[in-house]
C-alpha cells in the first residue's frame, strides 16, 4: 500500500532535497525556472515529479561536469474552478509576461497559450531527444498538437465513465446477471442513453436512492460524452474551426432534460458542491450513478471508504462506458490528458530537459498508481506496480472508443457556453431546443471567427 | 503720504498672504478629495472609455481602434435586454421592499421602543453589514441549500414535517438576492432615518398630541413629514448603489442558476472576465453603466429638489 506524502510536505522534502544533495552548486550558475502548478489531490506528483525531474538533470549535469544548475520555483495555486479557470488565469499571466516556464494544463487549453506564442514548439525537441520522449503513446501526442505540431508533454491520461451502485440495483430487485452484464450490455449496444436513464429512475423509484445521474458541478469534459454520442464531435475536420449543428447539440440536451424531467438527474445538480455529489455517490448510497473518470476511483472514492482491490470495488460497484443514443450503436468515452507546457523564454530547452526527466515511467508510475490516471510510456506496462493497479488495466479498455476534446483555442470558452446552457436545460429556464439556439448565439457572439455552424 | 503708501503696501501683502493662506487652504481640504476623485473615479472612467474603443482580448493585445464593442452591445448581444429586465426588477423591488420601506418601518419601530431594546435591535439588524461580505455570504448560502441540513430545511423538517429538503437558490434565487442585499441595505437607511426621527422637536409631538392627534396621525404629520430629505437622499444613493450591486450576487450565486441572477453589474464581469476576455466589450458595458448612473443621480436630485436640502438656511438659528 503506497502512503502519499501531503502536497506541501512533498514540496518542502523536495525542495530541501535539492537544497542539500547538490554540494558545491552555490559555484555554479543556478537557472530558476518557475513552476506554476496547483493545490489538488488528484495529482500531488504533477508539480512532485517535476521537482524530481530537476534533481534527475542536476545529477546528470554533475556527470556532466556542466557549469550550471537548475533550481525549481513552485508558484502553488489553490484549487479555484479547475483547470479552465486555471487556464484563463494563466493566459492573463503569459499576457503580461509573468507566465512560468514550466505548467501543467488540460489538453483542450494548450492551443490558446500555442497561438499568441506563449510555449515553446517542442516538436524539434520531442524527436531530437528520443531518451525521453519516443516511449510515449504515440496516440498521446494527438493531445498536444496545434496545426500539426507539439505544444507540450503528455502527462497523464484516464477514461470516463458511468460508475454505477450495485447495491443500489439489487435493493431495486435487478437480478445478479442484470447487473453483472450492464456493461457488457452497453458496449454490444443493447443499452442506449435513455435505456440507462430508465434503469437509473426503476433504481430511484424502487430504492432509497434520492438521485439516479449525477454529473460534474462545473464545466469540465464528462458531459461532453453525452454530446458526442449524440454526434457533436465539435472540430470541423476540414476548416479545423469549431462545428456547432444545432440538432445534435438539441439531441444531448434532450437527454438531459428528459433525465431532469423523470427524476433521474436533480435540477440543481449544476449547483451542488463537489464535495457532496461525491459523497452522495461513493458514500451515502444515495446516488444510483456517477458519470466520471477512473481518477475517481483513487482520489476521491477510496479516501470515503471505497475498497481499493478489484474484488471489493466490483462488489459494490461497476462502470460502464457512455451508451450509444440508439440501439446498436457504439458506446463512447473520453480520455482528457492532462500536459506539460514549457513557456517560450530564454531557458525553454532546459525546462523541457526537466519536463524530459518529469516524464520518466518510474517517476510517471508513481503518479498514475497513486492516483489512478493512465501512464503515458509503454514502458509502464511493464512495471508491476502499474499491473497491480487493476483500475488502470480495466479502463485502458475504454481508450478503444475514447474521444478528445478537440484542441482549439477557443474550446475552452464553448465549452462555458455548453454548460451554461446544461444548467439552463436542468434549472428549467430553456429547453433543449432553446439550449441549443443559446450554444449558438452565444459561440457567435463570444467567438465568431472560430465557430462554423451547420 | 509715506505713511498711506506704506500702508497700502502694508494692506496688500496682508491681502496677498491672506489670497495665499486661502489657496494653501483650499489645497488642503480639497486636495485629498480631488485626488481621490481624479484617480478612483475620473482616471478609470477614461480609461474604460478608451479600451471600449479597442479591441483588448484575452491576449491583453489592442489591435485595431473600433466601435463594434457598442454596435455589438446595441444590436448583437441578445441576453442584454434580458439582464436590463432582471437589473430594473432587482434594483426596484430590493430598493422598494428593503432598502427605504423596510428601513423606515425598522427605523420607526426601533424608535418607537424603549431606548436599550431600540438599540439592540438596531445592533442586529446592522450585523449584516458589519459582517465581512464572504462571511455573511457564506451563512446565506449555509442556511439555505438545497441540502438539509440547511438552516431553512431544518426548520421546514423539525418543525413543520416537510420530508423533501427545498432548494432556495434554485426555486427563487431572484428573491434569495433580493433579501440578502436588501437585509443590508435596510440597516444604512434604519440608522439614518433613525438619527432624523431623533432630530425631530419633541415639542411638535406634544404639540400634536395636545391637538388631539392619535398615533397614526403623529407619524404621518410629524415624523414621515420630517424625513423627506432623508429618505429621498437614501433613495437616490440606493438606486445608484444597486445598480453596482456585484459582491454578494457573485457569493452567492455567481449569477446564476443558468443567468436567473445576472445584473448588469454580473453581466460585464462575465463578458469581460469569462473564458473569452472580452475586457474591451466589458468596458462598453461598464460605460453604459456610469452615464445612467451619472444621469439618474442629477435627474433624482433634480425631480426631489435635492437641491434646496443643500441651500443655506434662510433664517439664522441660535
Amino acid at each position: 500500500m503506497h502512503k502519499r506524502l501531503s502536497y506541501p510536505i512533498a514540496v518542502a522534502s523536495f525542495g530541501l532535497a535539492m537544497s542539500f544533495s547538490t554540494p558545491g552548486v552555490s559555484a555554479q550558475e543556478i537557472i530558476e525556472l518557475n513552476l506554476w502548478s496547483r493545490a489538488d489531490q488528484s495529482g500531488p506528483l504533477r508539480p512532485g515529479n517535476i521537482l524530481e525531474g530537476a534533481n534527475r538533470l542536476n545529477a546528470q549535469l554533475e556527470m556532466d561536469g556542466a557549469d550550471y544548475r537548475v533550481s525549481i520555483t513552485v508558484n502553488e495555486q489553490p484549487d479555484q474552478g479547475g483547470y479552465d479557470s486555471d487556464a484563463e488565469r494563466l493566459l492573463r499571466a503569459f499576457a503580461i509576461g509573468e507566465g512560468p516556464d514550466i505548467f501543467h494544463q488540460a489538453h483542450e487549453w494548450i492551443c490558446a497559450f500555442a497561438e499568441p506564442g506563449y510555449l515553446f514548439d517542442l516538436t524539434d525537441y520531442t524527436h531530437d531527444n528520443p531518451q525521453f520522449f519516443a516511449d510515449i503513446f504515440e496516440s498521446l501526442w494527438e493531445s498536444t498538437e496545434c496545426g500539426g505540431r507539439r505544444f507540450a508533454v503528455p502527462q497523464d491520461a484516464e477514461a470516463r465513465m458511468f460508475f454505477f451502485n450495485k447495491g443500489l440495483m439489487k435493493e431495486a430487485g435487478f437480478s445478479e446477471e442484470e447487473i453483472e452484464s450492464l456493461d457488457e450490455r452497453v458496449l454490444a449496444g443493447e443499452v442506449t442513453l435513455d435505456g440507462i436513464s430508465e434503469i437509473a429512475k426503476q433504481i430511484v423509484d424502487n430504492s432509497d436512492a434520492e438521485y439516479g445521474i449525477l454529473h460534474r458541478p462545473s464545466r469540465g469534459p464528462d458531459y461532453l460524452m453525452i454530446f458526442n454520442q449524440y454526434g457533436s464531435s465539435f472540430l470541423d475536420p476540414e476548416s479545423g474551426m469549431l462545428l456547432l449543428e444545432e440538432g445534435k447539440l438539441a439531441d444531448a440536451y434532450g437527454w438531459f432534460e428528459r433525465n431532469v424531467q423523470n427524476g433521474v438527474t436533480p435540477s440543481n445538480n449544476t449547483s451542488m458542491d463537489w464535495g457532496f455529489v461525491r459523497d452522495q455517490f461513493w458514500k451515502e448510497n444515495n446516488a444510483v450513478m456517477w458519470m466520471y473518470g477512473v481518477w475517481d476511483i483513487g482520489s476521491h472514492a477510496v479516501p470515503r471508504g471505497v475498497p481499493t482491490d478489484e474484488e471489493g470495488f466490483f462488489e459494490l460497484f461497476g462502470w460502464t462506458a457512455a451508451p450509444a443514443p440508439v440501439e446498436g450503436g457504439r458506446p463512447g468515452s473520453l480520455t482528457h490528458p492532462i500536459v506539460y507546457g514549457v513557456g517560450a523564454g530564454e531557458h525553454a530547452e532546459i525546462a523541457a530537459a526537466v519536463v524530459g526527466y518529469a516524464s520518466d515511467a518510474d517517476l510517471n508510475t508513481n503518479h498514475a498508481v497513486t492516483t489512478t490516471h493512465i501512464g503515458i510510456k509503454n514502458a509502464q506496462l511493464e512495471d508491476p506496480r502499474y499491473q497491480e493497479a487493476w483500475s488502470l488495466a480495466l479502463a485502458t479498455e475504454l481508450l478503444e472508443f475514447s474521444h478528445y476534446m478537440p484542441n482549439h483555442p477557443d474550446f475552452g470558452t464553448l465549452n462555458q457556453i455548453i454548460y451554461e446552457a446544461l444548467q439552463g436545460v436542468e434549472t428549467g429556464q430553456l429547453s433543449a431546443e432553446d439550449a441549443a439556439a443559446y450554444v449558438l448565439d452565444e459561440a457567435d457572439a463570444r467567438i465568431p471567427d472560430s465557430i462554423v455552424i451547420n | 503720504m509715506g505713511a498711506v503708501k506704506e500702508e497700502a503696501v502694508v494692506r496688500s501683502n496682508v491681502r496677498k498672504a491672506m489670497k495665499a493662506r486661502e489657496r494653501a487652504n483650499m489645497a488642503i481640504f480639497f486636495g485629498p478629495a480631488f485626488l481621490i476623485v481624479s484617480f478612483f473615479f475620473v482616471v478609470p472612467v477614461i480609461v474604460d472609455i478608451a479600451i471600449s474603443f479597442t479591441d483588448l482580448g484575452r491576449e491583453l493585445r489592442i489591435t485595431e481602434i473600433t466601435t463594434k464593442n457598442y454596435d455589438r452591445a446595441f444590436t448583437g448581444d441578445r441576453q442584454l435586454p434580458g439582464v436590463i429586465a432582471r437589473t430594473v426588477f432587482y434594483v426596484g423591488a430590493t430598493l422598494l421592499i428593503f432598502n427605504t420601506t423596510f428601513g423606515l418601518v425598522l427605523a420607526l419601530a426601533t424608535t418607537a421602543i424603549p431606548k436599550t431594546s431600540g438599540t439592540f435591535f438596531r445592533a442586529v439588524w446592522l450585523l449584516p453589514r458589519m459582517s465581512p461580505s464572504v462571511v455573511y455570504a457564506i451563512l446565506w448560502i449555509w442556511s439555505i441549500h438545497g441540502g438539509d441540513t440547511s438552516l431553512v430545511n431544518q426548520i421546514l423538517k423539525n418543525l413543520f414535517g416537510s420530508e423533501k429538503p427545498i432548494d432556495l437558490i434554485q426555486l427563487e434565487p431572484m428573491w434569495v438576492i433580493i433579501f440578502a442585499n436588501g437585509f443590508i441595505g435596510a440597516s444604512f437607511a434604519m440608522i439614518i432615518l433613525t438619527s432624523a426621527i431623533r432630530s425631530i422637536p419633541e415639542h411638535l409631538y406634544h404639540a400634536a398630541r395636545c391637538d388631539g392627534a392619535g398615533s397614526l396621525a403623529v407619524t404621518w404629520h410629524i415624523t414621515l413629514a420630517h424625513l423627506r430629505w432623508p429618505l429621498t437622499y437614501i433613495f437616490i444613493w440606493q438606486t445608484l448603489s444597486l445598480l453596482t450591486s456585484f459582491e454578494y450576487i457573485l457569493l452567492i450565486t455567481g449569477g446564476g442558476p443558468f443567468r436567473a441572477t445576472t445584473v448588469y453589474a454580473i453581466f460585464i464581469f462575465q463578458r469581460a472576465f469569462g473564458s473569452a476576455g472580452q475586457y474591451a466589450y466589458g468596458a462598453a458595458l461598464a460605460f453604459f453603466l456610469i452615464v445612467p448612473g451619472v444621469i439618474l443621480a442629477l435627474l433624482l436630485w433634480r425631480v426631489s429638489k435635492m437641491g434646496t436640502l443643500l441651500q443655506k438656511p434662510r433664517i439664522e438659528v441660535q
